[in-house]
């Protein structure tokens, strides 16, 4: 090929992209769908469960305060810490939950592969921006919220190309 | 043609002109980085005879962190979160070369599901880094739309990666014993589809970008590395492979199942700035047909992981296995002295190894052709510091 005709071949190339959709997304509006709740894991098959990794999840009612995500976490971000709480567990008699400080949190999920009881789960809720770094930490009761996250944008391949539709 | 001793000779010759430099004023010395736009934490000085570079001094170990120091305070485990921060965006191949010298330590079978979502997951992440360099290599030269292309295109495998290991860029994903979740449903063909379209889009790559003649003016013959200096220099990955070497990790030392996967070592003969630059790109598309095998071959259920005991420990002894990464081999040798943590862990990466070229081959060439040649030898400043 000439180097003329070789140019363009280029900017044809680069000149029909006018025409098709933009690959992008505006995102506040749209968000990304993910798959199922957020990364689990199965300790009785000592295997995880697909799922996007962002903020954890709680269940007050299974925890039993023995430490082990605390004990997971040190060595990798030390952002797990055991607090006091006030509620009455039957099976957490010290009373004692993680509470998560997401500013040194590196989202690796080890910590709920290192919990026994499904105490601990992750879930798709990535928005955790705060204006103060106390904001971060997350008490065990801020834990236990089950976040609201509405996805719903894929990538769809047509004939023309792709787009996030 | 220079060899490479020839080139020794020249550097030795031209830098006594450099010990006088206060008398004649004829050479410039230039520091280029540590915070150049486009160099990354990585320093390099080089002195110019007009337009022409005369010495080049590579200076790296501005982001050095110790990676090798940390292995040893913390367990098999816990090593995988922060050994994936030297290249995060090559993320699964930095932790799969370490889990399989754990694996070799401790003495596990991985089950072999896991090794082909492990492969899957490694050549996604391969694509990804490529599909990254290459987008800065397209802006080095001016190029425009070759940043914003692979930007995007990088996104269907970010999002593939994203369903697959729950994490966009740091997946810690590869842990001894096999890989830690299984894949989720519906992965298969939604993988095939986009690996399908993007095969497509390698085409219009090729249009816009190799086959323009703008930029192969700026890159044939330029900063030429012969066979044989590729050779004594000892550089890996594409670089070597552009110097007419059909060396590839995954070919010479098979780990897991690549063995069973039918696949060419891609290489070119020219050795210059455009085969650096084009022999990721063939790359990419054999990886393409690599992972299409990959989900071909697949058993279509099975474990994933081997069981592990939480806190696994070996006996003493010490192991050493690599695999091909985007920038070239990445080997881990563990020493283990029968504790739950290494006693030494030395990473050998392909970047450092690769750098070594660069003041050979900056040497004789234009100022104007120092982005061309630095970046197309694969370097990634964080990973050589470790």
């Amino acid at each position: 090929m000439t180097s003329a005709g070789a140019i363009i071949k280029a900017i044809e190339s680069g000149s029909k992209h006018l025409l098709i959709k933009r690959f992008t997304f505006r995102y506040p509006e749209e968000k990304l769908k993910f798959v199922g709740d957020g990364y689990q894991f199965d300790p009785k098959k000592g295997v995880g469960i697909a799922g996007y990794r962002g903020r954890h999840i709680l269940f007050h009612d299974k925890c039993t305060g023995c430490q082990l995500c605390a004990i997971a976490c040190e060595g990798i971000a030390e952002a797990i810490g055991m607090v006091k709480v006030d509620e009455q567990w039957k099976q957490n008699k010290k009373g004692i939950m993680p509470q998560i400080d997401f500013g040194k949190c590196v989202f690796c999920g080890l910590c709920v592969d290192a919990c026994p009881f499904y105490a601990l789960f992750m879930t798709n809720d990535y928005e955790l921006s705060s204006f103060t770094k106390e904001h971060l930490i997350y008490t065990p009761a801020q834990l236990a919220v089950k976040p609201k996250y509405q996805g719903d944008v894929e990538i769809v391949i047509d004939d023309r190309g792709a787009t996030h539709g | 043609m220079t060899s490479l001793e020839d080139k020794f000779e020249e550097t030795k010759r031209l830098g006594l002109q450099i010990v006088r430099e206060s008398e004649d004023e004829r050479l410039m010395t230039l520091s280029v980085g540590p915070q150049h736009p486009g160099s990354g934490h990585f320093r390099f000085t080089i002195k110019l005879d007009g337009d022409y570079i005369v010495y080049c001094d590579p200076d790296p170990g501005y982001v050095h962190r110790g990676e090798e120091k940390m292995c040893e305070y913390r367990n098999f485990i816990q090593n995988i979160p922060h050994l994936e921060r030297p290249v995060i965006h090559d993320s699964t191949n930095i932790t799969y070369a370490y889990s399989l010298a754990v694996e070799e330590l401790v003495g596990i079978e991985v089950p072999r599901r896991g090794q082909f979502i492990r492969a899957i997951a490694s050549e996604l992440n391969r694509q990804v880094y490529t599909l990254y360099w290459l987008a800065i290599y397209g802006i080095f030269l001016g190029h425009s739309t070759m940043f914003m292309w692979p930007t995007g295109d990088r996104e269907l495998f970010i999002d593939l990666l994203e369903a697959l290991t729950g994490a966009r860029v740091t997946h810690a994903y590869n842990i001894p014993g096999g890989v830690r979740n299984d894949m989720p449903e519906g992965f298969r063909d939604r993988c095939l589809r986009q690996v399908h379209y993007f095969e497509k889009r390698l085409k219009e790559y090729e249009d816009i970008f190799y086959n323009n003649p703008l930029f192969r003016q700026r890159t044939e013959q330029v900063g030429v590395l012969t066979k044989d200096d590729a050779a004594k220099l000892g550089v890996t990955g594409s670089v070597v492979r552009a110097s007419g070497i059909p060396y590839d990790i995954r070919k010479a030392e098979p780990y897991d199942i690549y063995n069973e996967i039918d696949f060419k070592v891609q290489y070119m003969k020219t050795g210059d700035s455009f085969a650096r630059s084009y022999t990721p790109f063939l790359d990419m598309r054999e990886s393409c047909h690599i992972i299409e095998q990959l989900l071909d071959k697949m058993p279509q259920s099975g474990e994933v992981r081997a069981k592990l005991q939480p806190n696994p420990k070996g006996p003493p002894g010490e192991a050493y296995r690599r695999v091909e990464s985007g920038r070239g081999a990445l080997g881990f040798h563990i020493i283990s002295d029968g504790t739950p943590k290494p006693y030494r862990v030395k990473i050998s990466v392909g970047s450092f190894r690769n750098i070594l070229a660069l003041p050979y081959l900056l040497v004789g060439q234009r100022l104007a052709d120092m982005p061309a040649i630095y970046w197309s030898l694969n370097y990634w400043p964080v990973e050589a510091d470790r």
